[in-house]
């Protein structure tokens, strides 16, 4: 995210996006509320595909039927945690376009993502992927990358 | 409630509270680890609590989900806890006088209740019903409600950190 220009965050701040967030300290925490319950529900289908990926949890069921069943939960609270932080990234636009975390968040969340998007397609699409060697590591990755992403996030606050 | 008030006094002003409130690295490191586990077992928590509402996998039986994802969840829980308890050292004082603190406790404990309903209630009849297409109504209020108390120990667990 480091290549976008300062008017960008400027323009976000700006817009009615921004006035809401900040008409009352409530909404901001009550947003933020909302951001960090969808990323707990998204982290959660994400950890459980990968945990099967690399042969914990349902391990009865196929890996393939495991990404199928959590799919559109991911994606849901995904859209949800996008929404809503784009709204928290409304309200200190300029200052988080400064921070180091955060920029450093976005780039592995957007990396994260298309992890995932990989592991399922693969999941899904080849049967010979099951239990591969490849897959178990692309599921390490993309943990590593969640987990980062989390604690990203919470450096925000502190740096 | 008085002794209570007086633990958290002499806890805050013990070397290891002072320690970990005032250096700069315990405290995030910590409330990261608090976070992810936080985020590991309670999103496994409401995939179990989904299930036992029959939202989501109903081909699969309530066993196998259960029996397979609940051992995560309470690892997931372990590492909670136990960060959580280093947070509360750092900030006894804090912590006793605030009121999504005090709440969120009060959910945490019925939380735990209703863990302990499902298990001794519910799901040692899990037989009888494992297989069948309609769950039980108890079932159903057990998922139901883990899902309302989870979601109401994040609310309050965030709100603790508003000051």
């Amino acid at each position: 995210m480091q290549f976008l220009p300062l008017s960008f965050f400027r323009w976000w701040e700006a817009s009615w996006i921004s006035s809401v967030v900040n008409t009352a300290q409530w909404y901001f925490a009550i947003i933020e509320t909302i951001h960090i319950m969808a990323f707990t529900i998204l982290l959660g289908t994400i950890f459980i595909v990968n945990l099967r990926v690399l042969g914990f949890g349902l391990r009865r069921q196929s890996s393939a039927q495991v990404a199928r069943y959590l799919k559109p939960y991911t994606w849901g609270s995904l859209l949800l945690v996008a929404i809503t932080g784009g709204v928290l990234f409304a309200s200190e636009a300029v200052k988080l376009g400064r921070s180091e975390p955060f920029l450093w968040k976005i780039d592995i969340l957007g990396l994260a993502v298309l992890i995932h998007i990989v592991i399922n397609r693969k999941l899904t699409s080849n049967v010979a992927t099951e239990g591969s060697l490849r897959i178990k590591i692309a599921a390490c990755i993309s943990l590593l990358c969640w987990f980062s992403v989390a604690l990203a996030g919470r450096a925000i606050a502190f740096l | 409630m008085a002794s209570i008030a007086n633990f958290c006094e002499w806890l805050n002003n013990t070397a290891f509270s002072v320690y970990l409130r005032q250096s700069d690295w315990p405290f995030p490191i910590i409330e990261t680890i608090h976070i992810l586990g936080l985020a590991v077992s309670v999103g496994i928590v409401f995939w179990i609590d989904l299930r036992l509402m029959g939202i989501i996998m109903r081909r699969e039986p309530i066993s196998d989900v259960v029996g397979q994802l609940e051992p995560l969840a309470v690892r997931g829980f372990m590492i909670m806890f136990l960060s959580g308890i280093l947070l509360f050292v750092s900030e006894p004082q804090y912590c006793y006088s605030a009121t999504a603190f005090r709440v969120k406790l009060l959910l945490v404990a019925l939380a735990g209740l209703n863990v302990w309903f499902f298990h001794s209630r519910v799901y040692r009849y899990v037989t009888q019903w494992d297989e069948s297409p309609s769950l039980p109504v108890r079932a159903r209020m057990v998922g139901f409600l883990s899902l309302v108390l989870w979601f109401g120990v994040i609310a309050t667990g965030r709100w603790t950190a508003y000051k």
